[in-house]
């Protein structure tokens, strides 16, 4: 039986081989400069919503790569802060002693200037007064000319008085230590007294008249009639007005932080009880992390 | 030719893949390529046991050559004309195998100009006008050099 010459049989499928050959390189050379273009178009359009969506992947890439970029940044020189934080944090420790003692030493070098008086600074070095009978030690004693009962101020107020002397070292008798007396006045009437030490922070006056009005907070200076201290510095604020048989009694709360200072100012030995202020103004000091 | 010995076969592909070759590596010199394209497709294309196969090669050849001249802004019409001429030459020695030199050598002449115009259509179709160039004039003046191998390739096996 003879095969047909285009079935399905080994030279039916090579010429369908040849034709489909043919017919492909001919679809090929018609779609050619003319109709390629068309083409092309059409290509081009049929194209457009894969072109977009990579166009939208290479941006959400580029966009990803910028983040994860920014990202990374972000992280080093969070890392960067966060030593230099650390750094300043321990520098700022490590200094914290000296700042606050430059700021104290500041503080009591504009009092010194404000102060017509010979004045000499003084260092706590150690401070007893939780102790009984305790209290203060300087870093000076008679070498350098220190005498009893000089006066001992800080730029808060009154501290005390030096109340015994050796070579290189001075004890300093706190106001509230209760062998303390110095005399005061208040602020408002002028009546004055003794303040006499009851404890820590605190103090009594004595000897104020039943006929005196005296107001909580109102501030309590020295007076100078114990030859210690001039007229006129703050030694703390009345907190509490107790009437007595004869007398007032008067609670203060010392200004000076006693548990706090390390600086101090000492008054010359028995200075005069009205010292008159500067006439012109102290010069205006630097002051530390201003402009 | 469907008679062929498959030793024949592979010799006959290593001819046309050197023809290929050599076709590529003459892309400097136009006229030496169109000699050797013509060759290939009236020459050892039509002599594969299968047309498929054979214009195959063919249209490779118009490929590589096309692809070498890296003129056309369309390729692919003269591996179409390659095609056609393949197919004609092939079916012509199914027709009238041949028997005499002189009138092979003739055939191939017809063969040769036909060959060219029909790369030229193809071509113009493909890319529009363009210039036809020496290559056809100088395949056709080589017909006899090359048509003699070609004899010896398409006589009968006991005529070789």
């Amino acid at each position: 039986m003879r095969e047909r010459a285009w079935g399905w049989n080994p030279s039916g499928r090579r010429r369908w081989g040849i034709l489909a050959l043919w017919l492909l390189h001919v679809l090929w050379v018609v779609m050619g400069r003319g109709p390629a273009t068309r083409w092309q178009n059409l290509l081009g359009v049929l194209s457009r919503p894969s072109q977009a969506l990579s166009g939208h992947l290479e941006s959400w890439k580029h966009q990803r790569a910028q983040r994860i970029g920014n990202h990374q940044a972000a992280a080093i020189e969070i890392q960067n802060l966060r030593q230099r934080v650390e750094y300043l944090q321990k520098t700022a420790i490590a200094d914290a002693q000296k700042n606050s003692e430059a700021e104290e030493a500041i503080r009591l070098l504009g009092l010194k200037r404000a102060l017509p008086l010979e004045t000499q600074g003084a260092r706590i070095i150690a401070n007893l007064r939780n102790a009984p009978f305790g209290g203060m030690v300087l870093d000076q004693g008679a070498d350098l000319r220190l005498v009893q009962d000089q006066g001992v101020i800080c730029p808060e107020g009154v501290v005390g008085r030096v109340w015994s002397v050796t070579f290189q070292q001075a004890s300093v008798l706190p106001l509230d230590s209760f062998n303390a007396s110095t005399g005061v006045m208040l602020a408002r009437s002028r009546a004055t007294g003794v303040l006499q030490g009851v404890g820590p922070g605190k103090a009594e006056i004595r000897y104020i008249g039943r006929q005196e009005v005296v107001q909580v907070g109102e501030p309590v200076f020295t007076s100078g009639l114990d030859r210690v201290f001039p007229r006129g510095l703050l030694v703390g604020y009345v907190s509490a007005v107790k009437p007595r048989d004869l007398e007032l009694n008067l609670e203060v709360t010392i200004a000076a932080p006693l548990d706090r200072v390390h600086l101090v100012l000492l008054l010359p030995p028995k200075p005069p009880i009205q010292v008159q202020p500067p006439s012109t103004p102290p010069a205006q000091l630097p002051v530390r992390g201003g402009k | 030719m469907n008679s062929q010995p498959t030793s024949t076969s592979f010799r006959l592909v290593l001819f046309v893949l050197l023809n290929l070759g050599l076709i590529y590596h003459a892309a400097p010199w136009p006229m030496v390529q169109a000699v050797l394209n013509t060759f290939l497709v009236l020459a050892l294309a039509p002599e594969f046991r299968s047309l498929l196969i054979g214009g195959f090669w063919a249209a490779l050849a118009g490929w590589v050559l096309e692809g070498t001249l890296r003129a056309y802004p369309h390729l692919g019409g003269t591996a179409l004309g390659n095609l056609t001429t393949t197919l004609i030459a092939g079916w012509a020695l199914i027709q009238w195998p041949p028997s005499e030199r002189k009138a092979f050598l003739g055939r191939l002449a017809a063969l040769a100009l036909l060959h060219t115009v029909l790369v030229h259509g193809a071509v113009r179709i493909a890319c529009g006008p363009h210039a036809w160039g020496w290559g056809w004039l100088v395949a056709l003046a080589t017909v006899p050099l090359w048509g003699r191998l070609a004899f010896k390739l398409h006589r009968p096996l006991h005529r070789r």
